[in-house]
């Protein structure tokens, strides 16, 4: 039924689907007659010494099945080509020099088969040029599926001048700040590295569509423009990456990983800036709409330093600290922040100690004084431990004179003064510490209006300046 | 006479080849030569800590021992009254019960008010828990494997039905080390029930032997023999001098042997707590007005008890005491399994809990401490919407609610839903591995990444299983 369908429709024009799913099976059928031929043309060579005189009964069988399979793998080849998604100039020498490969494996197996042992010279051509083709012919196919670049992305730099290549591309530095993010470079192109250029490359070309440059991808596919710059409705790219996952036209296709709502934001975002080539985020981005996105997008939203690479501590010195009774846990394993807690020592802090505390103050995030006897006079050095974002003064003597040394610990997110002597002068400090979320006042000389008038001035702090009471229940 | 050697010692003089790697195996991930320091905070050099910055330091798990009926506390079903007394056969599938005395379709006895800003349903058996409702992360969909008591003890507890596995303090203490060199790393404070299955829910496994709970009780005497029976305290130095001596020459005939080891550094931590645990139990420091929101004044011995266990169990968090766990007080009737009689039960186990835990909550919160701490409450599993009898509930491992509050979680969630008659859960199962996956991820751990080698391949808590419940973190 197939064959009279193959037989009757004008396939070259238009290739059947089942043509082109038997087409499919080219990738694996065309290694067999590689490994065959190979192994021929070694046991070919190793026949030349007497100890494997033995295998030459069989070397014609070995050519046989070379030439067997060389012809399956032409043929499916062959369907494959079809489908014309493929470069058409290497194409056609990959299919002319598979056709090689079939004839010359085809020769070498009437000449093993008759055995004739004088006329080594042409044989030993013959087979040369067999393993020349299929060298060859294996290269073109690489080049065709993978990309012409592919072999040599990571050859070293004389290797890739020698086959006239330019250097290779330094990656990208990492972006550490918002306002030096490149629109293009840094948003978009490795959007298309990840998600689309595995098919829109200059070797595969699905769709005529080239995804690698901007200036590619300006110029679009085989029906015409993929991104109108400022008009998201009419740029086809938009919509293919928008559509549902179900649809035909839906891309990435075949299963790949889709795009996620937060790159989908950001293309929607480039497009309607116009789909700027090069230029900062905040240049575009006036009125700070997808501001928060990027950042999401780009890592830079945790708290800004935490994920810069910090130095593992001196190790004599947490030692020494460890001696003086702090405790010293490392708070996560690709980085070397710290935590310090001394309210378990059993005595009071002094000066020396806080020395000591000041070597690892890049590291030390989070810091535990909670009942340690800190003295007003502490505090300055405390105030030096600028990376702070958790600091636990809970039950020391310490009132409002002392916590103003705390206003540079900028990165405080929560700051634990339950059971002090602070008082109103706080909101001095408060002020200052914009990142606070959490403070702690229960059992402090802090007044309740000033308590009231903080929570209300500061939406995303919450003040704890009471302990609630159980209610009555009958 | 002449020893043979043992594996270990083989391997340590084999080093180098074979043996290191043999070695690193033993090990598991800890790098070649490194040993785990015992009873000590993560160390510096060796990496111990969390795998990312933790939301806790702390575990509070409110254990409740026989299983709150989830219908009756935080689950409300309007179908039950309006279906009272009919024949639940007729109305859905019922699965076999432990005791398949499957009677009427039920009606809670208590009613249910809306409380906190984000209008928690809750039910009239907890008018002190539901005033901290947002603090609280509700679960409606916890299921569990097991429908009775001793197999889902060690499976909530364990991760596993069968007994003998580690339970979740000692692998939280294995991966996060204890702060207190003076006080165990995990601790059961023990209300007068030890759950079905005993003490094994509280076990190491196969983890080293000082990861095991020791088992403290509020009360004249928390730990037996805390007291030293010799006069004089010189007396008691030496004896323990000896024991030492002993077990080293033992250790120096058998080589390093984890129980020995452990043996001794268990002695060790004995002496300390010989002076840490009267310190530790003596609450004459703590003010009226705490002693009160507790629940101290209650005319219920239960609550009274309870809250002891409560207040224990913040002091225990201030000592840095990393997991912790309070089982249910021995009421006038049985746990909270009522296989009949549940409004009075249920009231009484209920009137046991409920106040010192809210003053907990309220008492945590107020101190800065519920940001480091978190809080869990959960039984073993739910009870059935249809009586056992006439006025009971049976064994129902489909559906059951949970809370946690603190470290993390974001207060005032809801998660998960069960079917009309809160059978069983419909939409967002959360299983028990879901459950021990959140509570590591809130102390840093990456749950898939904690694992100990034992019968020959890495095991974790949560086995191959866990996703973390990410709808309730903050």
């Amino acid at each position: 039924m197939e064959l009279t369908l193959i037989l009757t429709t004008n396939f070259l024009e238009e290739p059947s689907d089942f043509m082109i799913f038997l087409g499919r099976f080219h990738p694996l059928v065309v290694h067999l007659p590689i490994g065959f031929l190979i192994m021929a043309v070694f046991a070919q060579f190793a026949t030349s010494q007497p100890k494997f005189h033995p295998l030459k009964p069989f070397l014609k069988y070995f050519w046989g099945l070379g030439a067997f399979s060389a012809a399956l793998a032409v043929l499916f080849g062959y369907l494959l080509s079809l489908s014309g998604d493929y470069d058409e100039d290497i194409l056609f020498w990959h299919k002319w020099s598979g056709v090689a490969v079939l004839a010359c494996s085809i020769a070498c197996y009437f000449i093993s088969k008759k055995q004739q042992e004088n006329s080594t010279i042409p044989k030993w051509a013959l087979i040369l040029l067999t393993t020349g083709t299929i060298i060859y012919t294996g290269h073109l196919g690489g080049n065709l599926t993978h990309g012409q670049t592919y072999i040599l992305e990571y050859a070293p730099n004389p290797l890739r001048s020698m086959a006239g290549l330019p250097s290779k591309i330094e990656p990208r530095q990492k972006v550490t700040v918002l306002d030096s993010a490149d629109v293009y470079l840094d948003l978009i192109s490795p959007m298309m590295n990840r998600k689309c250029t595995s098919c829109h490359n200059r070797g595969k070309k699905k769709g005529d569509l080239l995804l690698t440059t901007y200036a590619n991808l300006m110029k679009g596919g085989e029906n015409g423009e993929v991104v109108i710059a400022g008009d998201v409705e009419a740029s086809e790219l938009f919509r293919r990456i928008t559509l549902p996952g179900e649809h035909d036209d839906f891309m990435p296709s075949e299963g790949k990983r889709p795009l996620s709502d937060q790159e989908v934001a950001i293309i929607e975002w480039w497009i309607s800036s116009g789909a700027p080539p090069e230029g900062f985020v905040p240049e575009f981005d006036t009125e700070k709409k997808i501001t928060a996105t990027v950042t999401n997008y780009l890592g830079l939203d945790k708290n800004n330093f935490i994920n810069i690479d910090v130095p593992p501590a001196d190790e004599s010195v947490i030692d020494s600290l460890s001696d003086k009774g702090f405790i010293i846990n490392r708070l996560m394993k690709d980085n070397y922040f710290l935590e310090a807690n001394f309210s378990l020592s059993e005595r009071a802090l002094s000066t020396p100690d806080l020395d000591l505390l000041l070597q690892i103050k890049e590291q030390l995030i989070w810091l535990d004084l909670s009942n340690s006897g800190i003295q007003e006079e502490h505090l300055e050095k405390i105030g030096q431990l600028e990376n702070l974002i958790k600091l636990d003064l809970s039950g020391n003597e310490i009132s409002d004179s002392g916590i103003t040394n705390l206003s540079k610990l900028t990165n405080l997110e929560s700051l634990n003064l339950y059971n002090t002597q602070v008082s109103d002068g706080l909101l001095a400090l408060v002020t200052r510490l914009g990142k606070l979320k959490t403070l702690f006042l229960w059992k402090t000389k802090v007044s309740d209006s000033l308590a009231v008038h903080l929570q209300k001035e500061n939406k995303h702090l919450k003040v704890m300046h009471v302990r609630e009471p159980i209610i009555e229940v009958n | 006479m002449q020893r043979p050697l043992s594996r270990r010692e083989m391997l340590g003089i084999c080093q180098g080849g074979f043996g290191a790697l043999a070695f690193t195996g033993l090990f598991g991930a800890l790098p070649f030569g490194c040993k785990r320091p015992k009873n000590l905070a993560a160390s510096n050099e060796l990496y111990l800590g969390p795998h990312y910055l933790p939301k806790a330091k702390n575990v509070i798990f409110l254990y409740m021992d026989g299983g709150v009926s989830q219908v009756d506390s935080f689950d409300p079903k309007p179908r039950l009254t309006a279906e009272n007394g009919e024949d639940p056969r007729k109305k859905f599938k019922v699965d076999a019960t432990q005791f398949d005395n499957v009677g009427k379709i039920l009606k809670s006895p208590w009613e249910f008010k809306q409380y906190g800003e984000c209008g928690m349903p809750v039910s009239e058996l907890f008018p002190h828990i539901a005033t901290c409702a947002d603090d609280i992360a509700l679960i409606r969909s916890l299921t569990s494997k097991f429908p009775e008591h001793t197999n889902a003890n060690y499976f909530l507890h364990t991760g596993s039905g069968i007994q003998g596995r580690p339970s979740m303090g000692s692998w939280m203490t294995y991966g996060l080390g204890s702060e207190n060199k003076n006080i165990p790393g995990y601790v059961v404070l023990d209300g007068g029930l030890i759950p079905p299955g005993g003490l094994d829910n509280f076990k190491n496994g196969f983890l080293p032997a000082s990861y095991q709970a020791s088992i403290l009780k509020a009360g004249v005497e928390p730990v037996a023999n805390i007291t030293p029976r010799e006069g004089i305290p010189k007396l008691q130095e030496e004896k323990l001098r000896f024991i030492e001596e002993m077990d080293q020459s033992l250790m120096g005939k058998m080589g390093e042997v984890d129980a020995v080891e452990s043996a001794i550094s268990n002695y060790e931590l004995a002496y300390k707590m010989q002076s840490s645990i009267p310190e530790l139990t003596e609450f004459s420091e703590e003010t009226k007005a705490t002693k009160k929101l507790y629940g101290f004044d209650s005319d219920d011995p239960h609550t009274r008890g309870y809250a002891a266990q409560c207040l224990l169990a913040r002091r225990l968090v201030e000592r840095g005491v990393r997991f912790i766990e309070l089982t249910c007080p021995k009421v006038e009737a049985d746990r909270w399994d009522q296989h009949n009689n549940l409004k009075d039960g249920h009231e009484r186990n209920a009137h046991a809990v409920d106040q010192p835990i809210a003053g907990l909550l309220k008492d945590l919160k107020s101190r800065g401490m519920l940001e480091e701490t978190l809080v869990v409450w959960t039984g073993e599993f739910g009870r059935t919407p249809f009586a056992q009898g006439a006025d009971g509930r049976d064994h129902n491992p489909s559906a059951c609610s949970m809370w946690m509050a603190g470290a993390g979680i974001k207060g005032g969630t809801i998660f998960g839903r069960t079917d009309d008659y809160g059978y069983r859960v419909i939409e967002n199962e959360v299983t028990i591995h879901d459950l021990h996956a959140t509570i590591m991820h809130l102390l840093g751990i990456n749950h898939e990444l904690l694992t100990f080698r034992f019968g020959g391949r890495d095991i974790r808590l949560t086995d191959v299983h866990g996703h973390i419940v990410k709808d309730i973190l903050a």
